[in-house]
């Protein structure tokens, strides 16, 4: 079995796996970092969405072993010092959220777009969110929060 | 899934497929959901997306070369003439983001879908596939390359190693129009794209107008494309588009769409297409 080794959050890990072994499946049973969610195992649902090297990726669409050295994000890495991320606190604060279960997803791939674009319109916002779904339609919320992070952090 | 193997150099990613078995991965966005269970994940797998150079834009000897690793988000933010306008318009709705992020040029047209968005641009940009293997280089026009319904010219020994496409020139201009049952993420019920090159007087000197998922394999309408050279650029050009022209097109029924609506969504976005760069003034 190959031997994995990336940087989640932050810190470093190494397995031997299963070569088969998805990304999302990695950070959930190997790392035992749940928050990244699985909802429909065929990359559209976008609420397994991870930052690798920086960009949001959806982790049901990779192998771990192609993660092989790469600097991995998940939801789990986003506080620092027992504070919320802007996005999260946004998300928070906006109730940008119904059931949760696209949170993760949705918070992680804001956080690319307003890497990309740091002030958004809701046209914008809703454009880039293409990838993400949220069953609930709690989409409204969403945007707001979106939007909000991107002011705070002096966008 | 047996192997998996990530090499650096080209060399011997060649020498590894020369010894047959393996199934070539690179952004994964078409190889997971098409095995989406996980023990039908296929054999070997040889990952190309470590290998030196094989992403990457640049220009020499009159050619635009893509490497087939690009990215479509690296296309979307590349520093390319409005030629290629529509290139970055197909790839900003290929899947969404995430998928951007990951999805290359390459595997687009390895994949051979009907309906991949890549195809009808770069038909339309007269692209040439270049491919390596340990016998060596060779090229074709990817008019050649895709020979059917998720079926490609390459041999079990190659990789797709760049896309080539000979300079289209400043004047150029190209729109891409995609229609699916959403806006976003969801499969191309049809597509066009139209390049077109105003001379100055302001007559069209080039046209190139490529239709997707209409066709096993995307094609070019050159009937159109006759018709609308010599005529002046302006707003009446769009009504030279007759039904007569998307003769070479087939269209299929399924749960999409049915052939006769395909049809006519073809014929009307490529009305829309030629209005849109002819409304953007063509030169600027």
């Amino acid at each position: 079995m190959p031997t994995v080794t990336m940087t989640v959050n932050g810190k470093q890990v190494s397995a031997d796996i299963d070569p088969r072994t998805l990304l999302a499946d990695f950070i959930r049973v190997n790392l035992d970092l749940t928050g990244t969610h699985i909802g429909c195992d065929t990359s559209q649902c976008g609420a397994c969405t991870i930052l690798v090297n920086g960009d949001a990726v959806k982790s049901c669409t990779m192998l771990a072993v192609q993660a092989d050295g790469a600097e991995v994000t998940t939801i789990e890495g986003l506080a620092e010092n027992g504070e919320m991320h802007p996005m999260q606190a946004a998300f928070k604060e906006h109730h940008g959220l119904q059931c949760g279960f696209c949170t993760p997803g949705m918070v992680m791939s804001a956080i690319d777009l307003v890497k990309r674009h740091p002030n958004p319109d809701e046209a914008t916002i809703r454009e880039e969110l293409d990838g993400n779904i949220c069953r609930c339609t709690g989409y409204h919320n969403i945007v707001k929060a979106v939007k909000a992070a991107a002011d705070a952090t002096g966008g | 899934m047996a192997e998996y193997c990530r090499p650096a150099e080209l060399g011997e990613a060649l020498d590894l497929l020369a010894g047959g078995g393996w199934r070539i991965l690179a952004g994964g966005t078409d190889l997971y959901p098409a095995n989406a269970a996980r023990d039908r994940l296929p054999g070997a797998v040889l990952d190309i997306t470590g290998l030196d150079g094989l992403d990457g834009i640049g220009k020499q000897d009159g050619f635009w070369r893509i490497g087939a690793a690009t990215r479509w988000s690296s296309l979307i933010g590349a520093d390319l003439p409005p030629a290629f306008d529509g290139l970055k318009q197909a790839a900003a709705q290929i899947g969404a983001v995430q998928v951007q992020n990951m999805a290359t040029i390459g595997g687009n047209l390895c994949n051979a879908s009907p309906a991949a968005d890549g195809v009808p641009v770069l038909l339309g940009l007269d692209a040439r596939i270049e491919m390596a293997s340990a016998r060596g280089y060779r090229e074709m026009p990817l008019a050649e390359f895709i020979t059917g319904v998720r079926r490609t010219a390459l041999a079990p020994d190659e990789i797709v190693t760049a896309v080539r496409i000979p300079d289209p020139g400043p004047a150029a201009r190209s729109h891409f129009l995609k229609l699916g049952t959403r806006s976003y993420l969801v499969i191309s019920i049809a597509m066009v794209h139209v390049m077109l090159i105003a001379d100055p007087p302001g007559r069209v000197a080039d046209a190139r107008i490529a239709i997707g998922a209409c066709s096993p394999v995307a094609c070019r309408l050159s009937a159109l494309e006759r018709e609308l050279i010599g005529h002046p650029f302006d707003t009446s050009l769009a009504d030279r588009v007759r039904e007569e022209h998307f003769a070479p097109l087939s269209p299929i029924d399924d749960v999409r769409a049915t052939a006769a609506y395909r049809l006519e969504a073809a014929r009307e976005m490529t009305r829309r297409a030629i209005a849109a760069i002819v409304a953007g003034g063509g030169r600027r």
